[in-house]
């Protein structure tokens, strides 16, 4: 899906010729600290920044190359569910649902009407069709992003820290959701995270990013097995100063690291 | 161990040693850093001895650092030597932050300037590139050669139109109304009195009533423009359309343009009417000119040109305010504070840019036309 990819933003290099790939019926999880590249990749993926060099493909399409009517195309195939879900603030939750069947398909409105009532109660929020957005909790308008994510039943869903802000409890809700949507349609899923009990429970391969290059990449069981210190770190919750960061003025002073 | 803090430099075989001991924190401050300019001269090795520290404070542990960091600029050194348990925890504890460069210093006049042009060139340019894509989109629409949300486009309208109503009928009514008091004071003195008539319609329609009106609409419906998208940006609702196939300009700056185009022009023609009622008003119950009299002697000093050059104003006014809101709009980047910031930024260039177009519509319109 990606290839070589490298992203800047000015001088600064985010990502550095990182390479994924997922398969169709799969949970590839995008793990990383804050600050590793992480959603400069997942942009680079859904076509809203293009690499500086290498490739990024969707479905097996470089977006950029593509006319404007094969892009759009393309993006009917495809889901995106952001980090704090999205949703169009001024129209209410059936409205957000229906929007891409509107703009993609020329089905009847009662038929459009009946798909959204169908995704919402897939996400378990049929009560929420005449809500604005705004008068959903944070976890809501989560279920509410993913079911216009899925209005199109993409082939692959993206999706960006689906449990950031989230309690527990919600979040593992969230997790089981997409669990059910891959097990049903089996759509490949990209999950940029950094929480390890929704990686455990979800992910089947994954991919370390840190400082913008891949440093662990396999199955989930291959990543924590990975003998790279900042990968066991990740998994074992290490604080990251032990492991990188400056030096203790003990250290300075000794000469040991300056 | 004593919990007095003191200071002692000693020599040895290998270079001077400073012993620190007792209780030490930040009231000892200053005189470590006496003790540390006094034992540490040249590219002499200063040692530290810190087998008496009772205990230490991070002042203390970033004077040492301080002192580590001028010795290696003189190209000397400071080293450890003896530690007590509570020294070597209190550093072990602290961690050291790489040195910072120093600021650059502050640019020049000229290459302020410099940067300023450069940076309003960019800006421009990628204006510019703006309102060649609105414009496509929106003559794309029009031809039907892209679905339209007329919708959107009468929910756009009744936004900028209805709400705007008030305040603009209110303001031209009573700039009407000063136009012809200030111009009374004057002409009375000649007997010409009844000129408040021509002086308050053709002065209104050509001039103030579309000025007005953009003004009060750059403040009230510019700023709206630029901080509903700025927000839809901050909060990604713009990628998730970019991301669901559909052209955010398309969906979010074609209904605004539109209709500003139309709501505009409307707004003008009735802020015409009642910045004429303002002075029809002085002229009948100040300057007792008969109703008639006011009306026949307004409408004769007036031609058509008078009001299709006002609705051209005001319609190249319109495109100006929406093309600068959607601008800063889409320009954002960061959180609630950029919203603010791009938000005023549009109104201040709205209004600077329709003074400048009125300034140019008279020169093109009374001088050169």
């Amino acid at each position: 899906m990606v290839e070589g990819v490298v992203a800047r933003y000015g001088d600064r290099t985010i990502l550095d010729g990182v390479n994924l790939t997922v398969q169709p019926g799969e949970v590839r999880a995008i793990l990383g600290g804050s600050g590793c590249g992480k959603s400069t990749l997942l942009k680079c993926c859904i076509g809203l920044k293009v690499p500086d060099a290498g490739r990024a493909l969707m479905l097996g399409q470089q977006l950029e190359t593509l006319s404007e009517a094969d892009q759009r195309q393309l993006l009917t195939r495809v889901g995106v569910l952001f980090q704090y879900g999205a949703l169009l603030g001024s129209i209410t939750i059936g409205e957000n649902v229906a929007l891409p069947l509107k703009e993609h398909t020329d089905l009847p409105p009662a038929v459009i009407t009946e798909i959204v009532r169908l995704k919402l109660a897939q996400v378990e929020l049929s009560h929420a069709e005449n809500l604005l957005p705004s008068e959903l909790s944070g976890g809501m308008r989560k279920r509410a992003a993913l079911a216009r994510a899925m209005a199109l039943d993409p082939a692959l869903l993206f999706c960006d820290e689906p449990g950031a802000g989230l309690d527990p409890l919600t979040s593992a809700e969230l997790d089981e959701l997409l669990l059910r949507m891959r097990d049903r349609f089996g759509m490949a899923i990209v999950v940029v995270t950094h929480e390890l009990l929704s990686i455990r429970k979800i992910a089947d391969k994954a991919l370390m990013l840190s400082q913008g290059k891949v440093i662990a990449d396999g199955t989930l069981q291959e990543v924590i097995d990975t003998d790279h210190p900042e990968v066991r770190a990740f998994f074992s919750r290490q604080a990251a100063g032990e492991l990188r960061g400056p030096p203790s003025a003990l250290d300075v002073l000794r000469g040991t690291r300056t | 161990m004593a919990a007095v803090p003191q200071f002692k430099v000693d020599q040895s075989a290998e270079g001077p040693v400073l012993r620190l001991a007792g209780t030490l924190g930040r009231p000892e401050v200053r005189a470590l850093v006496a003790a540390l300019q006094t034992a540490s001269t040249g590219r002499a090795t200063l040692t530290l001895d810190l087998s008496a520290v009772v205990s230490m404070d991070s002042a203390i542990v970033a004077t040492l650092i301080a002192g580590w960091r001028q010795a290696q600029a003189r190209g000397g050194k400071l080293i450890l030597g003896a530690m007590s348990p509570v020294a070597e925890t209190a550093l072990a504890a602290f961690r050291v932050g790489p040195a910072q460069k120093a600021p650059p210093s502050p640019p020049t006049v000229i290459e302020a300037l410099g940067a300023t042009a450069l940076s309003t060139r960019s800006a421009f340019l990628d204006f510019l590139q703006l309102a060649a894509d609105v414009t496509f989109a929106v003559g794309a629409a029009l031809v039907r050669r892209a679905p339209l949300r007329f919708s959107a486009v009468i929910e756009q309208a009744i936004d900028i139109g209805s709400r705007a109503l008030g305040i603009v009928g209110l303001i031209t009514f009573l700039v009407g109304l000063t136009v012809a008091f200030q111009s009374a004071y004057q002409l009375q003195q000649f007997g010409a009195a009844i000129y408040v008539a021509n002086l308050t319609g053709v002065s209104m329609v050509r001039e103030m009533a579309p000025l007005m009106c953009a003004i009060l609409v750059a403040g009230r419906s510019g700023s709206s423009i630029a901080a509903e998208i700025a927000t839809m940006k901050v909060q990604e609702e713009v990628d998730a359309l970019q991301v669901m196939g559909m052209d955010p300009l398309r969906y979010l700056a074609v209904p605004r343009m539109l209709a500003m185009t139309f709501t505009i022009p409307l707004l003008t023609a009735m802020a015409d009417l009642l910045g004429i009622l303002g002075g029809f008003l002085v002229g009948i119950f100040y300057l007792d000119i008969a109703p008639v009299a006011f009306i026949n002697q307004m409408l004769s000093s007036m031609v058509p040109w008078d009001l299709v050059s006002g609705l051209i104003k005001s319609v190249a006014f319109a495109w100006g305010i929406g093309l600068i809101g959607l601008y800063y709009g889409f320009k954002v980047q960061g959180g609630a504070s950029e919203v603010g910031r791009m938000t005023t930024a549009s109104v201040v260039a709205s209004i600077f840019y329709i003074i400048v177009a009125d300034c140019l519509f008279s020169v093109l319109f009374y001088v050169v036309l």
